[in-house]
């Protein structure tokens, strides 16, 4: 156990004190999410892991945690992209370029993308698990040398739905990018799959040894992607998984994100399918 | 360490030369039944026999309301509220609620250390207690006996109808400078003080209890006796969880950001917008909360995170026992193990 004594004064922090930026960006997406640029002060970079969240703080009505949806290799700005779907949010949807905005982070673990390196990298996004996702998409497309193949797997409810879709275009485009795109219920336009994520896993060829799948998307989701890949043989370790809790403090302080015995905001929100495999309450 | 006699009269004016060094809080009597810690105003009101104070000591460290800043919504920006380093002893401190201290230590300073925990614990000092384990206490089933004099800075241990008083530090030493009248003493063991509520194990066997424990009938029944209320964790001493809330004022030009206790017993607490809730059942929160203390951070830290004070039995008002529902595990695990070695 630590002693106080161990603590030094200089290591005492004040943990829960915003960082005052601006919207320098804001777009409604679809009926329900805003995209939105976010500028720090000074133009600092916000420094963060791809996969990290910030919390989001607007004075009156409080914080919620958000993930990044921006590469680190966006300088000067970073980019969120949040459904109105809590208080907090519902406010936020009312924001504009030049309002303030208060951020607190980056916090918790993002991608070990040092691990990733050379490896072919699947992307497995149900609805608005693409957010999280883009900071990994778009990080594998700054480095793009860096990496195997780049496999995008992304389903929503129905085509009105869908996020980011010029940057879809472009990976629909690209040669060094496999996007294949999946709807649970077309509309009279909608030309594409339909069905769930789910199924366009058995179709793929995967190298296994050398392919690291990140899965985000609603709760329900994961149990079935990962039995799909488990069904192709894809090792656990080589599974990861971004978890939603309500990460209320960010700094493993507030209690709201346990997962049994760990805090999703300090060892997650990422996290390797074999570390919460055994956890009860992980999925 | 220096052991000196003090006798019961000399108490007030201890208390009194200990306000020399800072505020000085201590337990006081609240109604005809309860105690409460808080600050002396007369040494002669200061509680030195009591059972257990309604609310920990926690409190002091992390108040159950604390303003983190105010805020302008005309203006935009805000003032932080930063708590200032002040000097404060704790006075007629039982062991179990120093060792929950030394707990809220490790989560509130290990990792990101939180300035404004760290500044109201900084230059506190405690004076510890002896007490008569009643009904509920069962600290020692945790590893903290009466006489537990870690963490303290002083120490009065009764003997009879008088104290010795322990000096354990240098900052006890400190604060016992110009206090004369005082005779040196022989330490004396003092016996007879048993604990009437027991962990049938050795606590250092309960994380295998646990490891087994988790799909056990207990949290079923346990749940179905369960009100949600909260009130285990508000008066455990090793509870720190907290919400954070905005307040306006009615002229919504400004308002303040404020943390409150909050407790994973409540039905909305591992709640997150949309509606998906990660601990709904009664069930997932009786559990939550015993893995908390004897499992999750015992792991890693080795030590059970109970302090076997009692209150979370003492003022259930369902009447759950901690150590009931402990025993009643320990039980079901021998059962089991009978079980299995019958099939060998």
């Amino acid at each position: 156990m630590k002693r106080l004594e161990d603590v030094a004064v200089h290591d005492a922090q004040d943990l829960y004190y915003p960082t005052m930026c601006t919207v320098s960006q804001a777009k409604q997406v679809t009926a329900l999410e805003k995209f939105y640029e976010i500028k720090m002060p000074d133009g600092q970079d916000l420094g963060h892991e791809p996969g990290q969240f910030v919390e989001v703080s607007v004075f009156g009505v409080g914080e919620a945690p958000i993930s990044i949806a921006s590469s680190p290799g966006k300088k000067g700005s970073f980019d969120l992209c949040i459904r109105q779907v809590g208080m907090l949010t519902n406010v936020l949807k009312n924001f504009e370029v030049g309002d303030a905005i208060g951020i607190r982070g980056p916090f918790g673990k993002g991608y070990p993308v040092e691990k990733f390196l050379g490896k072919d990298i699947l992307i497995i996004a149900g609805g608005i698990g693409l957010v999280p996702l883009r900071s990994l998409i778009n990080y594998v497309l700054d480095n793009r040398s860096l990496f195997g193949r780049l496999i995008i797997l992304y389903g929503a409810k129905n085509p009105k739905e869908l996020l980011f879709e010029d940057e879809i275009a472009d990976w629909k485009a690209r040669d060094d990018v496999e996007f294949h795109i999946t709807v649970d219920n077309g509309d009279e336009t909608w030309t594409g799959n339909t069905g769930v994520i789910t199924t366009l896993i058995p179709g793929l060829k995967l190298d296994l040894d050398n392919t690291i799948a990140a899965i985000t998307g609603p709760p329900v989701m994961y149990k079935f992607v990962i039995m799909s890949l488990s069904s192709k043989k894809l090792p656990d370790d080589q599974i990861y998984v971004s978890l939603e809790r309500r990460m209320k403090c960010g700094v493993g302080k507030c209690g709201h994100c346990q997962i049994n015995g760990v805090y999703c905001c300090q060892e997650g929100p990422v996290f390797n399918y074999t570390d919460i495999k055994p956890m009860e309450e992980a999925l | 360490m220096e052991c000196f006699s003090l006798q019961r009269t000399q108490v007030p004016a201890l208390i009194d030369h200990l306000r020399g060094y800072g505020e000085v809080i201590a337990p006081h009597r609240k109604g005809d039944v309860s105690y409460t810690f808080k600050s002396v105003q007369d040494s002669e009101d200061v509680v030195l026999d009591y059972n257990r104070t309604l609310l920990p000591l926690k409190k002091m460290f992390l108040p159950p309301v604390e303003k983190l800043m105010d805020f302008s919504l005309k203006k935009g920006g805000f003032t932080a509220n930063k708590v200032k380093i002040e000097p404060r002893v704790f006075f007629a401190v039982h062991s179990y609620e120093m060792q929950s201290i030394l707990r809220l230590d490790h989560n509130m300073l290990d990792g990101n250390a939180e300035s404004n925990y760290f500044n109201r614990r900084k230059m506190s000092r405690f004076v510890g207690i002896s007490f008569e384990p009643d009904e509920f206490h069962f600290s020692e089933s945790v590893g903290i006996a009466v006489e537990e004099m870690e963490g303290f800075d002083l120490f009065l241990n009764k003997v009879y109808d008088d104290y010795q008083l322990y000096v354990l530090t240098d900052e006890g030493q400190e604060l016992l400078k110009g206090f004369g009248g005082l005779a040196k003493a022989k330490p004396e063991i003092v016996e007879g003080r048993t604990f009437k509520k027991r962990i049938r194990y050795h606590y250092n066997r309960l994380p295998r209890v646990f490891q087994y424990g988790y799909q056990s009938k207990v949290w079923q029944d346990v749940a179905d006796r369960c009100v949600s209320c909260g009130s285990c964790t508000l008066t455990c001493p090793t509870c720190f969880c907290f919400d954070v809330n905005d307040h306006v004022t009615v002229t919504a030009e400004d308002g303040m950001r404020q943390r409150t206790w909050d407790s994973c017993m409540l039905t909305t607490f591992a709640e997150v917008a949309g509606g998906e809730n990660f601990r709904e059942k009664t069930v997932n929160r009786t559990r939550h909360r015993l893995y908390r203390k004897f499992k999750y951070i015992t792991d890693e830290e080795g030590l059970p995170w109970c302090v076997g004070c009692g209150r979370c039995t003492a003022f259930c008002p369902a009447g759950i026992s901690m150590v009931d529902t402990i025993n009643d595990m320990i039980q079901e695990d021998e059962k089991a193990q009978y079980h299995k070695s019958a099939k060998v």
